[in-house]
């Protein structure tokens, strides 16, 4: 049994509880096979100083919510073993605020183009500096940040 | 005799045909396609103006209506369908995202009108705008075809 | 002779797909091997622009999230700012909600038949299905004074009353509704056609709904009985009577049976809600300048809803300034997508537009 750092509760009633990043895996496993077989979604919040990834976990038996918080500097073991649905929600926080998933099958970028730079939720991300994107000739994108190579 | 007879120029035929009988490409995006499904709806019927049918390949119409926010994702997708389209072709540009951004312009991934990617003839505000407002930019259009004062 | 998997691309612009998905599919002749759908064409920051505004200012981005259901998204960041606040809505204001939520499904799950339709190849569907929305978009003019995206709601209650005229029209319509969507619903039914093509295709099991976290319709049909409005009651759903349509087989024509149902279920809620009306205020007074009053918010807040695509909701953290620090929406067409490689494999290609119209994403919601 893992035990948790410490536990607190949303503002709407549901418990949220912080575990340490090297125990997140098992302590994610302790809870589906107690009855949270839900991963609703999975988050990625940059608190300029750390990053932290929010699980949200639903028990489709009891009707209870469960929130699951650990902190990070870039790297966490991936849950796809465990839920199907964290493929897509992993990627795309890897792709918008650039926290790495270890053993993810297909860690790639989703919702933007391949090859952009930069990680766009952060809070130290340059908003003036626009990257283009253009079509190469076999079918896929390239960036860059030149103003006459795309759109 | 004269009320079975027609004089005309042979450009003047063709000017009035071409603009009598645009045929609408479905290239809907965001919201605004929605809109232009209701223009049409049997409320707003858009048949009635000569564009009865909506066809899906780029290479068997000639009009595009770009409607909805153009990313930079999709920007080198839609020049390329522009491309294949042929020669007399027109572009519409509905909705404020597709004219000036609209309220994502201070965005990272968003392209600021889509004429930075294809040369427009008719412009529409609005968000969305209502299908009458649609209507009214299809009359504008066809009228400046008939009389001869776009691009080619 | 050799056997050979070619590559197709299903590219972001395809008559059938309903909004920019690219997907790539492995064929065996007519079979699929693998099919991968690639989003992204529509992505809107929306997330990052919340974080730059004010709450208030905030509200535009959702409405455009599920733009055929507005009022639900918008449903879900008001409740979600306004647990965090502490702010009181009166009654009468909640009632409202109600009513204009129910009625967006009921359009929403009409947008859907139409396209549905059209998907499989019937092109009268569509124009009665527009008939029928064009009713409903009518009511909403009068009350909100928009027909597609209305930012009709705001912290505190709604931003105009129901008028009686409107409370008529909506009695008009309600009067022969049912019998309207239960002719549209026999084209269907009666086509030996549809229900050949649709029985049977594109099931998901139990585990894969589990597993991928897919909620709603999708989720109905294959036999859990699950709805946020009976579980977690938010508004007044605890107070009106309906019923939660559940279906066993988990195919295209069962999510087919299961939205039909859900639209009359709808319909009956409307018909109490504007019985039940109390009269009164349909707004907060302290709350009626959000421009000059700074509203400050300190603390994390999810609330979960029920939008016609599944559970929806919006967690928000606020730092204790009147600027939201992150604004993360839980889409459910996100996680509906993600179950598309298991619902695919092993059908032939022909069924690909069934299946995916049977998933109903709409991509301002997916790409956000």
């Amino acid at each position: 049994m893992i035990s948790v750092e410490s536990e607190t509760k949303l503002k709407s009633g549901i418990r949220v509880v912080y575990v340490p990043k090297e125990n997140i895996f098992q302590y994610l496993k302790e809870r589906k096979e107690e009855g949270f077989d839900t991963l609703l979604m999975i988050t990625g919040v940059d608190y300029r100083d750390h990053l932290e990834v929010v699980y949200h976990l639903l028990s489709t038996r009891t009707n209870e919510r469960l929130v699951v918080k650990t902190k990070t500097d870039g790297e966490v073991d991936s849950v796809t073993s465990l839920w199907k649905g964290a493929n897509w929600h992993e990627r795309e926080t890897w792709d918008l605020v650039g926290i790495k998933f270890r053993n993810h099958p297909n860690l790639r970028r989703i919702l933007l183009a391949e090859g952009w730079v930069g990680h766009p939720l952060r809070k130290d991300y340059p908003m003036d500096k626009k990257q283009y994107v253009n079509l190469g000739d076999d079918g896929e994108d390239r960036v860059s940040f030149d103003n006459k190579e795309g759109y | 005799m004269s009320d079975s007879i027609l004089v005309t120029s042979l450009d003047e035929a063709l000017r009035w045909g071409t603009g009598k009988s645009l045929w609408p490409f479905t290239f809907g995006l965001a919201c605004c396609a929605i809109e232009m499904m209701s223009a049409m709806g049997p409320d707003y019927d858009w048949a009635r103006f000569g564009s009865d049918v909506f066809r899906d390949s780029p290479r068997h119409s000639d009009l595009m209506i770009v409607s909805g926010t153009v990313t930079k994702k999709m920007a080198p997708r839609i020049r390329r369908l522009y491309d294949q389209m042929a020669f007399p072709k027109f572009v519409i540009s509905m909705g404020s995202c597709a004219s000036a951004g609209g309220p994502y312009v201070r965005g990272y991934s968003v392209v600021d009108g889509v004429d930075q990617v294809v040369p427009v003839d008719v412009y529409i505000y609005g968000c969305p705008p209502r299908p009458e407002a649609l209507i009214q930019a299809l009359k504008m259009l066809q009228d400046r075809i008939v009389a001869g004062k776009v691009r080619h | 002779m050799e056997e050979k998997v070619i590559e197709v691309n299903f590219g972001p612009q395809h008559p059938s797909t309903h909004g920019v998905l690219r997907i790539k599919v492995k064929l065996d002749g007519e079979i699929i091997v693998d099919a991968q759908p690639i989003i992204g064409y529509l992505h809107r920051n929306a997330e990052k622009l919340s974080e730059m505004g004010t709450y208030p200012k905030a509200l535009i981005y959702m409405d455009r999230l599920d733009y055929v259901a507005a009022m639900n998204m918008e449903l879900g960041y008001v409740l979600a700012v306004e647990n965090l606040m502490d702010v009181q809505v009166p009654e009468r204001a909640q009632w409202i909600r109600m009513l204009v939520v129910e009625l967006n499904r009921i359009a929403s799950h009409l947008v859907w038949l139409g396209t549905h339709g059209l998907d499989m190849g019937m092109l009268t569907p569509f124009f009665y299905c527009w008939r029928e929305r064009e009713r409903i978009l009518r009511i909403f003019d009068e009350i909100t004074g928009s027909r597609l995206l209305y930012n009709y709601m705001s912290i505190g209650g709604v931003y105009s009353d129901v008028t009686p005229k409107a409370l008529e029209m909506i009695k008009e319509w309600e009067s022969d509704f049912v019998d309207k969507l239960n002719e549209i619903g026999s084209i269907f039914q009666k086509s030996y056609i549809y229900v050949a093509r649709t029985k049977g295709v594109g099931k998901l099991s139990r585990d894969d709904i589990i597993s991928y976290g897919v909620t709603g319709p999708m989720q109905r049909a294959s036999g859990m009985k699950r709805d946020v409005r009976k579980d977690t009651p938010y508004l007044f759903y605890d107070r009106v009577n309906f019923e939660v349509p559940v279906r066993e087989e988990g195919d295209v024509y069962a999510r087919f049976l299961v939205r039909m149902e859900e639209m009359r279920q709808s319909a009956k809620i409307v018909s109490q809600v504007i019985e039940k009306m109390p009269e009164g205020e349909f707004y907060n007074k302290k709350y009626s300048k959000p421009m000059l009053v700074r509203l400050k918010a300190n603390g994390e807040s999810y609330v979960p809803t029920e939008s016609p695509k599944g559970e929806f909701g919006i967690y928000i953290i606020g730092d204790g300034s009147s600027i939201p620090y992150r604004v993360r929406i839980r889409s459910p067409s996100f996680a509906n997508l993600s179950s598309v490689p298991t619902m695919l494999k092993g059908y032939k290609i022909a069924d690909l537009t069934a299946s995916i119209s049977s998933i109903d994403p709409v991509f301002g919601e997916v790409d956000r």
